[in-house]
């Protein structure tokens, strides 16, 4: 070769090594790049790919009655599964489907490669279906199609193959079981309710759903299979949800292309919910629920009155009782609520909470009301006078009746309280005016909700005004609306809990709110919003309490007497349409000792028969009794030898 | 690497021939021990016997007294389940058997016994002693069986607490190198506590599970700690200390039930 040939091609070729050089340099370089300073990103892509996160639901907190009794807690769910991932299992998913495919080519047919996949799983997990069956009796079957989508949205789950395990046959898989073996015994947990339906709304019900992860749980980048978790729908356990769930539990695994567990990365073990404690006693809150059952003559049959009773420390506004009949048990909403069991809890009006929900007029209980507003307005004091011929005549002719159609005849403000004298308040409330009234109910809270600490409390009550019927009906106010609002009849609606706080206020003679649901510490007590004056003068308060103790000794609330229990009460029965008739609301409220209240309580049972009468005195007033008198026996210290409080027979 | 490629009939057959080839040499040493017990205790003077001989004479003394009571609680518990028509419990027959070899190194966790198929012992028979559970069979030869310690990490079984109804899931725990076997129990629940030391709860067999009868004990519960998820506890076991002399055990077999006329 000559040399300038030799030249040329040395040229070419240290060109071709210059732009070999640059291009594996370019390579070095990119790589160097990638490895310095884009690792991290590319780590983090390949974790994506090839890592899952499964968060488990954390059991909830556990609620106690006020004496620590256990009112709502967990109980064991334990199911047989197989572990999906396990690689004995997924041999063995191979190993069948090779078989059904020599199979149907053995046979000449033809065959769809998933529906033969379908089935190879499906004939595995039949197959560990078939030892448990053995080993515990059982003939259960696999569904194919639940097989697959499990495989298919959750494939690192455990696949439940017999679910809610009795205790032998749990006991029964683990001695039978090898320790190594996929099909393992897995536990989970499900709300637990020791009292059934024992103040079912109050404690509420939990239904389940596909967890979302807690923001914070590592791995949030990551797919993730999340199992069920419960969460609070009614009651306390929709209002403390948040309290009573704990912290998720969360698992990282490595896996395989196919999807399957390789490698545990990471683990954090769920946390269970804080408890709480309520200020519910679950003895009161028994003997009232016990109180009412009735025997049903017509059908043979012990029943339960429907109605509500709130019972209250007259000290701190907590709940001491709080019942809504008709109930639920609460075990029949866990794992879930059935469509049959929603049914029927929705047609008999379980789900209301009549306590806090249910719109009554509060009847002759609301005299009280009448008379301070009355007193307040100097239209009445302790001497005001006023003839009771049985009946009352308005200037336009109507008459409306007392209940004693007899009449009680001259009575004084105290009396007219004792005998729940209707034309007594007719003519007081007409001469106090419906303003007056009116502008009473406001001030005492019957308005607002109470505001107590659990949810769905209803806003709907109606304290009428002449503004209100105005805009409501386009109509003015008549007399006879107010002679019905002085005896708590016509518009007026209110709750068992605002009448339970109303007469606790009565006790108190401080107008008093927001009850509580939760224990309170002496600290929490003393920090709750301050009580306003009724604006009564200690005489004029002592009116009102001396024709409670009178009505409780003499008058329709006697059947609450408890032996050696000073108490203030009065009953009540009001009226509501229904279907072209009325029906009736037996009503009383009261506090006990009458020196030194404790309690309060209010308790009303709808009457079920049309035009039929149902007076407080002898339905409610039982009720009371038995919450009275588990009260006191729990605490004896309230009796007295010879009862301080009483009046004079006349 | 070759063991792995050959034939599975060849590997389960050179399996059984060791442990049939080993068994002898096994029960010799074992049948030696036994032999150079007697000629110690021959050296043993005539008072230290005679003393040995009233202590064993009180001993029996004690025993006949306790199988008499036993027979009286038997007769009433008959009496009992007659008159509640309860099922009666299956009865088991008790093999006693000399412990030839103890393996209690962190890998097997298990006893070789001086009885096998020449005593009717079936795999899976629970093996019991003085002090509660021994475990359970797992092979059973010819003339020796092997039992798995509860202390194996294979081992599982259904236990309650003394005095409970609850089962939960007792799990051998191996042993470290060099230390003491241990038990774990999961599935705990949470109202169970340790108050102390000396009353530490017992594990005992629940008999649900249907290879133990109920009652054998398992050990003691010596720490607590929250389980996975979260509703239980997980603990761990102590177990009886005698498990490592063992010398002799009793293997139940199960008598089945007489048919019905």
């Amino acid at each position: 070769m000559k040399a300038e040939e030799k030249m040329k091609y040395q040229g070419r070729l240290l060109l071709f090594y210059g732009l070999l050089v640059l291009m594996i340099g370019t390579l070095l370089v990119g790589v160097g790049y990638r490895q310095l300073f884009e690792s991290d990103e590319f780590s983090e892509r390949v974790k994506v790919q090839n890592h899952r996160r499964i968060v488990t639901p954390a059991p909830r907190g556990n609620i106690y009655d006020r004496e620590g009794r256990l009112l709502v807690g967990n109980k064991p769910k334990f199911s047989a599964v197989v572990y999906l991932s396990d690689s004995g299992v997924r041999s063995a998913f191979r190993q069948e489907y090779r078989v059904l495919v020599r199979d149907y080519r053995a046979r000449g047919e033809s065959y769809q490669t998933g529906m033969l996949q379908k089935m190879a799983r499906a004939n595995v997990i039949q197959t560990y279906l078939d030892d448990v069956n053995r080993m515990l009796g059982l003939e259960e079957t696999v569904n194919v199609e639940k097989v697959s989508a499990h495989l298919n949205y959750n494939p690192l789950l455990p696949f439940p193959i017999i679910d809610d395990l009795t205790r032998e046959e749990f006991a029964v898989l683990l001695e039978s079981l090898p320790v190594e073996s996929p099909v393992q015994v897995y536990v989970s947990n499900q709300r637990n309710y020791p009292y059934e339906a024992t103040a079912s709304h109050t404690l509420g019900y939990v239904s389940s759903t596909i967890l979302t992860p807690d923001a914070g749980l590592p791995g949030e980048d990551l797919t993730t299979f999340a199992e069920k978790g419960t969460f609070g729908r009614a009651g306390v356990e929709k209002q403390f949800d948040e309290i009573l769930q704990g912290e998720m539990g969360t698992e990282i695994w490595v896996v395989d292309p196919y999807g399957f567990q390789v490698e545990s990365k990471e683990r954090r073990y769920p946390t269970k919910g804080r408890d709480i404690q309520l200020s519910l006693d679950i003895d009161i809150q028994r003997a009232a629920e016990q109180a009412f059952k009735y025997h049903d003559r017509e059908t043979d049959t012990m029943m339960d009155h429907i109605g509500a009773a709130v019972m209250l420390d007259v000290n701190t506004l907590e709940v001491l009782a709080m019942v809504s009949k008709p109930d639920y048990d609460l075990n029949d909403t866990t794992p879930f609520i059935s469509n049959e069991t929603w049914k029927k809890m929705n047609e008999n009006g379980g789900l209301q909470n009549r306590a806090i929900q249910g719109l009554y007029p509060p009847g002759s209980p609301f005299k009280l009301v009448t008379s301070t507003a009355a007193l307040k307005a100097n239209t009445a004091h302790a001497e005001t006078m006023h003839f009771c011929p049985g009946h009352f005549r308005h200037k336009s002719g109507m008459i409306q009746y007392c209940a004693k159609r007899s009449g009680h005849k001259e009575e004084i403000l105290w009396e007219g309280i004792r005998d729940s004298c209707n034309v007594y308040f007719f003519q007081t409330g007409l001469e106090t005016g419906i303003d007056n009234l009116s502008r009473e109910a406001i001030y005492m809270g019957l308005a607002n909700k109470t505001g107590i600490d659990l949810p769905h409390e209803t806003g709907r009550m109606i304290i009428p005004t002449r503004d209100w019927k105005r805009n409501r009906f386009k109509q003015g106010w008549y007399h006879g609306d107010t002679t019905n609002f002085s005896i708590g009849q016509g518009f007026i609606r209110v709750t068992p809990l605002q009448m339970a706080t109303f007469a606790a206020g009565i006790a108190r003679n401080q107008i008093v709110t927001k009850p509580s649901i939760l224990r309170l510490s002496p600290q929490q007590a003393a920090e709750r919003p301050p009580p306003k004056p009724t604006g009564l003068s200690t005489e004029q308060h002592s009116i009102l309490v001396k024709g409670m103790i009178a009505s409780a000794q003499l008058g329709s609330s006697r059947r609450i007497a408890v032996p050696g229990l000073s108490i203030a009460a009065k009953t009540g029965t009001a009226e509501v349409a229904k279907e072209g008739g009325k029906i009736e609301l037996a009503w009383i409220v009261a506090f006990a000792p009458v020196q030194d209240p404790q309690v309060a309580l209010a308790v009303i049972i709808e009457g079920q028969k049309l035009n039929a009468d149902f007076f407080g005195g002898v339905w409610a007033a039982p009720i009371a009794k038995a919450m009275l008198e588990t009260h006191v026996a729990k605490n004896p210290d309230l009796l007295e030898v010879r009862p301080t409080a009483s009046v004079s027979l006349p | 690497m070759a063991w792995l490629l050959l034939p599975v009939v060849f590997k389960s057959f050179a399996k059984k021939g060791f442990y049939e080839f080993q068994a002898p040499v096994s029960l010799t040493s074992s049948y030696v021990r036994d032999l150079q017990d007697f000629w110690s205790a021959r050296t043993k003077s005539k008072n230290e016997l005679y003393e040995a001989g009233q202590s064993l004479a009180r001993l029996n003394a004690g025993y006949q007294i306790a199988a008499l009571e036993n027979q009286t609680w038997q007769a009433e518990i008959a009496r009992l389940e007659n008159l509640l028509q309860l099922p009666s419990r299956p009865d088991y027959q008790y093999e006693i058997a000399r412990v030839v070899e103890r393996d209690f190194n962190a890998w097997w966790q298990r006893i070789i016994i001086r009885k096998g198929k020449d005593y009717g012992i079936p795999v899976g028979a629970p093996v019991v002693f003085v002090g509660g559970v021994v475990g359970r069979v797992s092979e059973v030869h010819a003339y020796t069986s092997v039992v798995d310690l509860i202390s194996n990490n294979h081992l599982r079984l259904a236990v309650v607490i003394d005095g409970d109804n609850r089962p939960m899931s007792y799990r051998g725990g191996g042993s470290e190198s060099f230390a003491q076997p241990v038990g774990l129990a999961e599935f705990i629940p949470t109202d169970i506590q340790i108050a102390d030391t000396e009353n530490r709860p017992v594990l005992i067999t629940s008999g649900m599970g249907g290879v133990y009868p109920a009652g054998l004990k398992v050990g003691e519960l010596r720490r607590l700690r929250q389980g996975a998820g979260g509703m239980f506890y997980d603990g761990e076991v102590e177990l009886d200390a005698r498990l490592a002399s063992l010398t002799e055990v009793a293997v139940m077999i199960q008598i089945p039930p007489e048919p019905e006329q």
